[in-house]
């Protein structure tokens, strides 16, 4: 039985995207599973804001849904392999078209849509783990500890991050956790810078000084009271940081460092299409390439509106 | 008690504290005066710990405080030393808890019955709508209430409280002066208050300390401080509270003859 969400059902824009996993069969029946508080909670999510941040949401909870119902839902599997469609065009039988090898391209964004989510993720959360420690050090401690972290990260930011990366691939070798532990330590000196900015603002706030005035130890002040009052805005620059993580990703799957095939990473795909073009068929590179491009895009939308909800607007 | 000798603190370009020296006595109340400026918040920030002073010690109930003596047993004994109330209460609460978490963390943190929470709460008359609620959802009057329930959960000998009024509105003032004074009726604790305000002074305090550029220029009972002051700093505050047949003017004539005077 293929699970249907109130969401996928009956969503006429995102149909309207030219290509992606919005395109995705709606496949029938099964909309009591989602009882009408589940479909409250997820029109709570996406009902607020203006039309775009809406439709970012929305779009954004397909693809999720794609990925995490990829096995169920998607047509074919992502390397099934049938040289008799190769390179077809959009079909009833292949809605998306096929690739050189004749693999499904829907199947295979659907598919690709898990490591393409799950390396932007892994990549935030070791920036973030990072990146706010050293924000929030140095914040907290100022002087010396804070001219030294400060110097280093501005170093490390200068430092151009893919080619951080390459040379931590060309040391460790190819493949995805590599690249996204390589990734995420590139990522981190714009947290940390982002954190301490925000950081130096909240500690001079008076229930700060209140903390330690009870005795509270510094440690405790960071981690259970100051980190989780930056949390809010931390969120929304996230957000918009996991676009673009998933983009530095993508590129360096299509320069051949990040996912390795038989993988159907978005980056990948496009690379692998990239001779099609030459033979004429297009959507082996557009599908991937739009995937990208609307998810990224989501991804800021959705930034932006939360950074507006906070009443400020970073980027 | 507390015991403050020779408190020095200059910050570059200003002297915030200039030997200043008083004394406490348990259950005591002093009033700190002076204008903005005159180093009031420094010497609080530094009976605190918030602020390490230059030179000079605080010594509460015979016991210096070191504020290098570092770990956890040094920090909150020190904590149960002195305690304070911010001037702003729309800044010094954390905004993520409630009113009953925010008393939680402190009972918890110096591992004291965290069922006294509804007592806190009711000694400084904020009942149970109160206690779920964070501090944006509270007024200005019932979020200091909340600082000072705070401040209390410790049991301090001491209680700092910096401009503690100044920001609410002025009937509310009125009720927080007079749940300080229930409190140090209730509880013993010492208060030193911070103010500008000569009015709020002479209803809370029975000693008073006038502050001028870091120095302790005039000290008394404050009854007699405000009836005859001896300090032409003192005559030129009390000259500047806004009174029937008051004239600004004559209290900036004033101000310039006294900074004529002076030999800096």
């Amino acid at each position: 039985m293929k699970p249907d969400s109130p969401v996928l059902r009956g969503e006429p824009d995102v149909g309207d995207a030219p290509s992606g996993p919005g395109q995705a069969p709606a496949p029938p029946g099964q909309a009591p599973a989602f009882p009408g508080r589940g479909r409250r909670r997820i029109a709570a999510l996406v009902g607020a804001g203006p039309v775009g941040s809406r439709l970012a949401s929305v779009f954004l909870a397909v693809v999720v849904l794609c990925a995490i119902l990829a096995p169920l839902a998607a047509p074919y599997r992502p390397d099934a392999i049938d040289f008799a469609v190769s390179l077809s065009p959009a079909t009833p039988e292949h809605l998306l078209g096929a690739d050189q090898s004749g693999r499904d391209l829907l199947s295979r964004v659907m598919y690709g849509a898990r490591t393409s989510l799950i390396g932007p993720l892994v990549l935030l959360a070791v920036a973030s783990v990072v990146g706010v420690a050293i924000g929030t050090l140095a914040a907290w401690s100022r002087g010396w500890v804070d001219a030294v972290l400060s110097r280093v990260t501005d170093v490390m930011y200068a430092f151009p991050g893919l080619l951080f990366v390459v040379l931590v691939v060309a040391v460790f070798g190819n493949g995805m956790t590599t690249a996204v532990l390589a990734l995420g330590l590139a990522y981190a000196p714009t947290i940390a810078k982002y954190t301490r900015s925000i950081a130096i603002t909240e500690c001079a706030k008076p229930y700060i000084d209140a903390y330690r005035v009870q005795g509270m130890g510094s440690l405790a002040i960071c981690v259970r009271h100051l980190i989780p009052n930056l949390a809010r805005s931390l969120v929304g620059y996230l957000v918009v940081l996991f676009g673009e993580g998933l983009m530095s990703l993508a590129t360096l799957s299509f320069l051949g460092f990040g996912a390795q095939p038989p993988s159907s990473d978005w980056g990948l795909m496009v690379k692998e299409g990239q001779a099609a073009i030459v033979q004429g068929a297009f959507l082996p590179v557009l599908v991937p390439g739009a995937a990208i491009a609307l998810v990224v895009v989501s991804f800021n939308v959705i930034g932006v509106r939360l950074a507006d909800r906070l009443g400020t607007r970073r980027l | 008690m507390l015991s403050v000798h020779n408190l020095c603190k200059a910050f570059p370009g200003t002297v915030a504290a200039d030997a200043v020296s008083f004394e406490l006595p348990s259950g005591g109340s002093l009033g700190l005066v002076g204008e903005s400026g005159s180093g009031k918040t420094t010497v609080a920030r530094m009976l605190v710990g918030l602020v390490r002073p230059d030179s000079g010690t605080v010594t509460v109930d015979g016991r210096v405080r070191d504020p290098r003596e570092r770990g956890r047993a040094a920090r909150l004994r020190r904590a149960r030393e002195i305690q304070m109330v911010f001037q702003d209460p729309y800044v010094s609460l954390d905004p993520r808890l409630t009113a009953a978490e925010c008393l939680r963390a402190v009972l918890r943190l110096h591992s004291k019955d965290r069922s006294r929470v509804p007592v806190l709460l009711d000694q400084v008359g904020l009942g149970t709508r109160e206690a779920g609620a964070r501090p944006h959802q509270l007024s200005g009057g019932q979020r200091q209430r909340l600082a000072i329930a705070r401040a209390l959960a410790v049991e301090p000998s001491v209680l700092v409280l910096d401009e503690a009024v100044a920001a609410l509105d002025v009937s509310i003032q009125a009720q927080i002066l007079e749940l300080l004074a229930q409190v140090r009726r209730d509880s013993g604790v010492a208060l030193l208050f911070v103010s500008h305000d000569l009015a709020v002074i002479r209803h809370l305090c029975e000693e008073t300390l006038v502050l001028h550029r870091g120095r302790v220029v005039e000290s008394g009972p404050v009854a007699k401080v405000l009836a005859e002051p001896e300090h032409p700093y003192t005559r030129l505050l009390l000259g500047s509270v806004p009174r029937p047949g008051w004239d600004p003017a004559e209290v900036v004539r004033l101000r310039r003859e006294m900074e004529a005077s002076e030999v800096f």
